[in-house]
């Protein structure tokens, strides 16, 4: 889960040694919303489910829905078009999963939050603060050693200032991974 | 999170459908779980079950003793019960029962559910489970068998109320059944069996339509118009049946679109008897030890119509190297194999049965006669059917399976282990009889003929069911010779016995250099054995006396034990090397 698979640009497919024939050419960056019942186990189903077909996780968020009796699973992965395709169809067939749709990156809002434990000295902590500031981060918690910086936005928006505060020292980074939605009126339920 | 709404889904199910059911309830009556349960198999129609029972699925064996229509068979071991389960699901279409205890009882099962799970076979396995108030507190005998069964059943459930229990049970039979089957397990705490609610039959029965899982996919008519152009330009056409044909009984349809389309029929191993190899049109099983000229005309094929198989490794060899010049027309009712192993040019999401069908109906009648009689050409170059053959005074496999053959008219339903024998009886028994060949494809479970074959011949009891095993496998569940004597059931049981655990062996001569470590086996003298059990056995070691002994073993009551003593060394040919290309046979 690194910042440099983040966001939508194509990356070369990883080479996978089983039997498929069919070509893997690029790889890029799906979002996957799953819609499941929340029941025992129905969680446990999909998570075990990538696991066993080799989904190349980058973050995987799991959370309340607009329904009472349904939780929204919010997965990216990177990989082929054939090999998402495959994934979609694999979830599919998980009884407790209601609807898979897989996002595509111009008809989503997709954002996470990171907070980003940034290791500072008095010299050097207003700099932070403003580095961050430009980013549209907020300060969570302040101390003699250290900032941190609570952001909001897309997985690149977020690895960028990640990336641009490793100069300073990163002692910690907690990161919720993406959630999305489509944009204006389509429903993902559709 | 999720433990905070329980079971919504079910109850909201069951609440719809009981609106618009008729008034005609029987009486509610309080049961405890442990009837309920009983009620529920009844009602779905279950007349037979294998199992063992033990702590935590006693009060189900307290109540089942009430139930006389649900025939119990005490097996001597769970991995058995699941095997018989899925052996009946096979022989009959019906969904095969299997009942454990909690913890090992539950955990013996896995093999055998994992078995069906890999070749679609419909069974509904019941567990017992530590109370629901020591769930999660490393109970005597607790294990998390949802979490252990969850990769190879279809579904599974723990039942939290015995409210829900009918449904559950009800609902656990309509996915093992629907769409492409599967094993499903539920786990039933025991106080859940003990707890009493009011039942009410009429109102149990509840639809379960909206998993998609369980329904029948429709045929979309667009690709049916590609598939049509496709057949009717294909100069080399292939038709490749799977086990797809037989789940959803589509012998008849398969026959005829073999027929119309005039396409050479190629049936994989769990396709073996969809359609009689005695038919022109049929050549033979594809893959690792397929004969070469199945291999070779997929290598020389523009199309395959590829229905309900799923390009399974033994079967492509490597896949590159697969039918290059093919397109593909792929017809299964499972839409996430589209596409898995082979592009398909035209996708058909859809039961086989109305595929073909539909398929028949929207062809013109083919002619395909210079295709086929290159294939049969290559047949002639290169029969294998002897080559097994190098001494001559010991029974041999093929005088075996010609004797069994002949004795049953074939007729009989065979049951076949994992190994040499299991290929040599796939490739020369000459399969007429649709779906008289039964054997673990997917996962290649040895031990699993004689309890399977315990299951066919209680679903088709009167039939001829004869096991073809080798020394290795029927060593693997042999305890099931007491439950097959117990129940009083008949099977003729041929063991291929060559000392060695003989395909591992077959590889180590080809692939590791004659290194033969750990493959050479003794076992017990077969028919002291058989004695032991009350059974007849037998020894052969002579060609000359197959027959007589196949004879023997129909004409006696009971299940009949034959030792044949065949060539130690004796390997499958032709055979492909694994991740090599199928048209790159080792011949000789």
């Amino acid at each position: 889960m690194t910042s440099e698979t983040q966001g939508t640009q194509a990356v070369v497919a990883p080479e996978r040694t089983g039997q498929s024939s069919v070509s893997v050419e690029t790889a890029r960056t799906y979002t996957l919303v799953i819609l499941i019942d929340e029941r025992p186990g129905a969680v446990d189903r999909v998570v075990g489910l990538l696991r066993r077909r080799r989904a190349n996780m980058q973050s995987l968020t799991i959370s309340h829905s607009e329904q009472s009796d349904v939780t929204r699973i919010t997965a990216v992965a990177t990989d082929s078009d054939v090999a998402i395709g495959q994934l979609v169809e694999q979830l599919r067939k998980v009884i407790d999963v209601r609807e898979v749709n897989n996002l595509s990156s111009g008809q989503m809002v997709e954002r996470e939050l990171a907070l980003i434990k940034v290791t500072s000295n008095p010299q050097n902590a207003c700099e932070i603060i403003e580095l961050g500031r430009q980013h549209g981060a907020y300060v969570a918690d302040i101390t003699i050693t250290s900032v941190t910086l609570e952001v909001t936005g897309n997985a690149e928006q977020v690895g960028n200032l990640i990336h641009l505060l490793q100069s300073f020292g990163i002692s910690e980074v907690a990161r919720t991974g993406s959630v999305a939605l489509p944009r204006g009126t389509e429903e993902s339920k559709a | 999170m999720q433990v905070a709404v329980p079971m919504t889904q079910t109850t909201g199910a069951k609440q719809t459908t009981q609106a618009t059911r008729s008034p005609e309830n029987e009486e509610a009556r309080e049961l405890a779980g442990s009837e309920i349960l009983c009620e529920a198999l009844v009602r779905e129609g279950v007349e037979l079950l294998y199992g063992y029972p033990g702590g935590t699925i006693m009060p189900f064996y307290d109540s089942l003793t009430s139930y006389p229509s649900l025939h119990h068979v005490l097996v001597r071991h769970e991995q058995a019960a699941a095997h018989a389960a899925d052996g009946y699901a096979r022989a009959t279409g019906k969904v095969g029962v299997c009942v454990a205890t909690s913890g090992p009882g539950a955990t013996n099962l896995v093999t055998g559910l994992a078995t069906a799970f890999m070749d679609s076979t419909p069974v509904v396995a019941i567990t017992g489970q530590v109370m629901w108030s020591l769930v999660g507190r490393d109970g005597f005998q607790e294990t998390d068998i949802l979490g252990i069964t969850q990769p190879i059943t279809k579904h599974n459930f723990i039942v939290e109320r015995v409210e829900d229990l009918a449904d559950i049970v009800h609902e656990a039979f309509q996915l093992a059944q629907g769409g492409r089957p599967g094993p499903v397990l539920v786990d039933v705490p025991k106080d859940i069996q003990f707890a009493k609610t009011l039942y009410r039959p009429k109102a149990s029965v509840t639809s379960f339509e909206h998993y998609r899982s369980t329904r029948k996919p429709e045929i979309e008519t667009e690709n049916i118009a590609s598939a049509v152009k496709l057949i009717s330009q294909a100069q080399r056409p292939l038709i490749m049946a799977g086990h797809g044909v037989v789940l959803s009984q589509a012998y008849q349809e398969l026959q005829a679109f073999a027929e119309k389309s005039a396409i050479p029929v190629i049936t994989t191993l769990l396709g073996l008897s969809a359609i009689p190899e005695t038919h022109p049109l049929v050549i033979g099983m594809p893959g690792m030890h397929g004969p070469a000229h199945v291999n070779n005309a997929i290598g020389a094929s523009d199309l395959i119509v590829a229905v309900g198989m799923r390009f399974d490794d033994r079967v492509t060899g490597k896949v590159a190297g697969f039918a290059p010049h093919a397109q593909i027309i792929h017809i299964d009712i499972d839409p996430s194999e589209m596409h898995k192993v082979k592009r398909a040019a035209v996708p058909i999401v859809a039961d086989a049965k109305e595929a073909l069908a539909a398929l028949t109906g929207a062809i013109p009648q083919g002619d395909h006669k210079a295709w086929l009689q290159e294939i049969r050409g290559w047949e002639k170059a290169a029969n294998e059917r002897g080559k097994v053959l190098q001494n001559e005074e010991l029974p041999d496999p093929t005088t075996i399976l010609d004797a069994i053959r002949k004795e049953t008219k074939g007729e009989a339903i065979i049951v076949t282990d994992v190994g040499q024998h299991q290929m040599w009886t796939a490739r020369f028994y000459t399969w007429t009889r649709p779906n008289s060949h039964i054997t673990s494809g997917g996962l290649g479970t040895m031990g699993f003929a004689l309890p399977a074959a315990m299951g066919v011949k209680m679903g088709l009891p009167q039939e001829a069911v004869w096991v073809v095993a080798g020394d290795g496998g029927i060593q693997m569940n042999i305890q099931e010779l007491a439950t097959l004597k117990q129940q009083g059931v008949a099977l003729k049981v041929a063991i291929m016995n060559n000392g060695y655990l003989g395909m591992v062996r077959q590889w180590q001569e080809f692939f590791h250099n004659h290194n033969y470590s750990e493959t050479p086996m003794t076992g017990p003298d077969y028919v002291k054995l058989a004695d032991a059990y009350g059974l007849k056995g037998m020894r052969i070691t002579r060609r000359e006396d197959v027959e007589q002994a196949v004879h023997e073993a129909m004409e006696t009551e009971g299940t009949v034990i034959i030792d044949f003593v065949i060539e130690a060394e004796s390997n499958v040919y032709p055979m492909v090397a694994q991740g090599k290309p199928i048209t790159d046979m080792i011949l000789e």
